[in-house]
């Protein structure tokens, strides 16, 4: 399995929530599909960006991998180990090589934990890497030790910090610590979930550029999650859209820009501001009409069609599209839209002109 | 033009408009609390709107932006805050007036759109109620009257359903929807200026465009004056006539958006600038960030407030209190030692040599 790229392989993945009623007997009176049926394939070495706005299950999807929640279906393959098979006890050692980046540093780390508790905490629970092991000696406190002050230096945080606590840093720092604590097992795979949304905007860049020197300095792959589409396509090999449970679109990141196929994709792409008054005002840009429906009661056909601007009036709501292969349109990307080719040819354009702002000059 | 003016009548007096709106004039907001040393979040912040104007604020979190639209607003508290200069709306004196006089301007004069709409709505009360509340407070319309037109509002602010929407509780809708309340509030009067602090920050991507193109709709059918707050830079370029950029509690550089962003001056700006992945720059070129957090400050008193994070600091930054020179066509202005060059001033490329080669 590992001889063919892909570190992690996912099939029709899903992730219901029960909701419960009642106060004696508990009845199921639905479920919220958060996840629902997603396929992706993320290869050695590479960095998969999954994007989608707040309520698409991006970060549940992240959760799922790990099994921090439970999928209900689906399969995720670990470099050929079924994830979701294990016991107990090989997934607790299998979690050494699948760690997790958390949006919020500030709550994802301990308060009354010093640093040097917080990096010293996952080795003791795992041991140290057996790369480490050989340059740091056997499992011990002292080894534990030096490693964690290595990793602290790794991320640009000075050997000083390790007896600080959480609150003394300031946001970048912390996201630092969090960077830290993730990589100092050695693993193979980290998900990255908002890694630096919560931070200012002269930091973000400085967070994003330690994660890319983290992967060639560790030979990381990396499933980044996050809402911002310009952060994910500067960090990721491929690019995978979510809308409401279901992947919409995915393709090679430059491809996703140059062209985007997915009519979700496309209004996504024009919503995000460019910091560059030229562009802004030369563009067309494409509004979407409402918010997104409830994943609990999610549309029929396809998802996207309540608010689509390109929807036609027959297939759109009737039919779920497969997430496929659009050989003339690029290698490496899927859409699920029935009507990719018609859009990317033009023959489908946005029947409401209420939805298409005019560049202003 | 007097207090009676801009206090009496039904609606907002008409607007002159050769006259500047509003005027800040060196507006500075210090806390202070016993025991702990006082800090400045605004340190002589000048700047004006013109009737019908677009004006952005852009910073990063403790810059002092929000701090500067709560003192126009009024709306700091009275302990333990000393505010000095001047904020003239139109000619009167806002630092200096009284409880009356502000209640009469805001909400009808100037009207303010909040960032987090859930807790900027009140939670017990229905959206219709928080609507009306406005247009009775200011206006001699009746209940069924001000009823009437807060539907419009809210239809026109783009909530579908509103006869419906206008007997709900905030929690019934969602963060876009909600949004657009708040706008359908603070416009309910059609005040002469409005301010917007980071309105879309909390929302998603494609809300955000919704509630942007509702604002810049809004705004142009209204002839109102708008001052945006935002930390987003992309937001800025899409938005605004003239952009104030604060670091610190100090307007570093302002300039109309074009030049802004086609001549960054200052090196903060720069840094903003090339820090920012964009959608549309090609992929792999690595951003150059700016080093060390916003916190890392020294005071404008002693030295230029960035210097200790820009590339390009030498013992020169260490001036006191820098000016706010004016540099370069359309007003620009900046506060800087070591500007970053114009494209003009370059040394220009070896181009010549190839071509003599060639020949």
């Amino acid at each position: 399995m590992s001889g063919d790229g892909n570190l992690l392989e996912v099939t029709g993945l899903q992730v219901h929530f029960p909701i419960k009623q009642g106060i004696v007997f508990d009845r199921t009176v639905g479920h919220v599909r958060a996840v629902d049926g997603v396929d992706l394939s993320v290869a050695r070495g590479q960095t998969y960006g999954l994007v989608g706005e707040s309520g698409c299950g991006k970060s549940t999807l992240g959760r799922a991998l790990l099994r921090l929640e439970e999928p209900t279906a689906g399969s995720v393959i670990f470099d050929g180990v079924d994830v979701r098979a294990l016991k107990p006890e090989p997934l607790r050692q299998l979690r050494r090589r699948m760690q997790m980046v958390f949006q919020d540093p500030l709550s994802s780390l301990n308060p009354r934990q010093s640093v040097e508790s917080l990096l010293v905490e996952p080795l003791s629970v795992h041991g140290l890497s057996a790369q480490d092991a050989e340059e740091y000696g056997r499992d011990s406190a002292k080894a534990h030790l030096a490693k964690a002050a290595a990793m602290l230096e790794v991320v640009g945080l000075p050997r000083s910090a390790l007896s600080r606590y959480p609150h003394e840093f300031s946001g970048g720092q912390r996201q630092r610590i969090g960077i830290a604590r993730a990589m100092v097992l050695n693993p193979d795979l980290v998900i990255a979930d908002e890694p630096v949304s919560a931070l200012d905007v002269s930091v973000q860049a400085q967070v994003i550029n330690l994660l890319e020197d983290l992967q060639e300095l560790l030979g990381l792959t990396y499933l980044v999650i996050a809402h911002d589409l310009a952060v994910v396509r500067h960090i990721s090999d491929t690019v995978g859209v979510m809308y409401l449970g279901r992947l919409v679109e995915e393709a090679p990141s430059d491809d996703l820009y140059e062209r985007p196929l997915h009519p979700y994709t496309i209004a996504l792409m024009s919503a995000i501001p460019i910091p560059d008054p030229e562009v802004e005002d030369h563009r067309e840009r494409i509004l979407l009409r409402g918010d997104l429906p409830s994943p609990a009661n999610p549309p029929s056909g396809c998802r996207f069609h309540t608010r689509c601007p390109y929807r036609q009036p027959t297939r759109c709501d009737t039919e779920v599209p497969e997430l496929r292969v659009i050989p003339t349109l690029g290698e490496g990307r899927r859409v699920a839209c029935h009507w990719a080719e018609e859009i990317a040819a033009g023959t489908v354009g946005v029947a409401d002109p209420d939805l298409v702002v005019e560049p202003v000059r | 033009m007097s207090d009676a003016t801009l206090t009496k009548g039904r609606l907002r007096a008409a607007v002159d408009r050769e006259q500047n709106l509003l005027e800040v004039d060196n507006l500075s907001v210090t806390f202070a609390r016993k025991g702990s040393r006082p800090v400045h979040a605004v340190d002589g912040v000048s700047f004006e709107v013109r009737p019908g104007q677009v004006v952005g604020i852009v910073g990063e979190s403790g810059s002092g932006k929000s701090v500067t639209s709560l003192a126009v607003m009024g709306l700091l508290p009275s302990r333990g805050v000393t505010t000095t200069g001047q904020i003239r709306y139109r000619g009167t004196d806002l630092l200096g007036a009284g409880a009356k006089t502000l209640n009469d301007l805001r909400g009808r004069e100037i009207a303010m759109v909040f960032q987090d709409p859930m807790s900027s709505l009140n939670p017990v009360v229905p959206v219709g109620v928080q609507v009306t509340e406005v247009l009775l407070r200011h206006s001699d319309v009746s209940r069924a009257e001000a009823k009437a037109e807060a539907e419009e509002l809210l239809r026109r602010c783009g909530i579908p359903d509103p006869r419906r929407r206008l007997k709900e509780y905030p929690h019934q809708m969602s963060g876009g929807m909600r949004q657009r309340a708040l706008i359908a509030i603070a416009l309910a009067c059609k005040p002469a200026l409005l301010i917007c602090d980071e309105p879309t920050t909390a929302l998603d991507v494609t809300i955000q465009a919704q509630v942007l193109e509702l604002l810049k709709e809004l705004v142009a059918d209204l002839d109102t004056a708008m001052i945006m707050i935002t930390h987003d830079l992309g937001v800025v370029a899409g938005l605004c006539d003239f952009v104030n950029v604060m670091y610190s509690g100090r307007v570093v550089e302002s300039a109309s958006r074009q030049e802004l962003f086609a001549h960054p001056r200052h090196r903060y700006t720069e840094g903003l600038l090339a820090s920012i992945p964009r959608l549309d720059s090609p992929r792999g070129e690595p951003l150059r960030p700016i080093r060390g957090t916003p916190r890392d400050v020294i005071s404008w008193s002693q030295a230029c407030a960035f210097a200790p994070r820009c590339d390009h600091a030498d013992d020169a930054c260490a001036t006191p209190d820098l000016a706010l020179l004016v540099d370069g066509p359309g007003d620009h202005r900046m506060r800087c030692v070591h500007p970053a060059p114009l494209p003009g001033a370059e040394p220009d490329p070896p181009a010549d040599v190839t071509g003599g080669a060639k020949r």
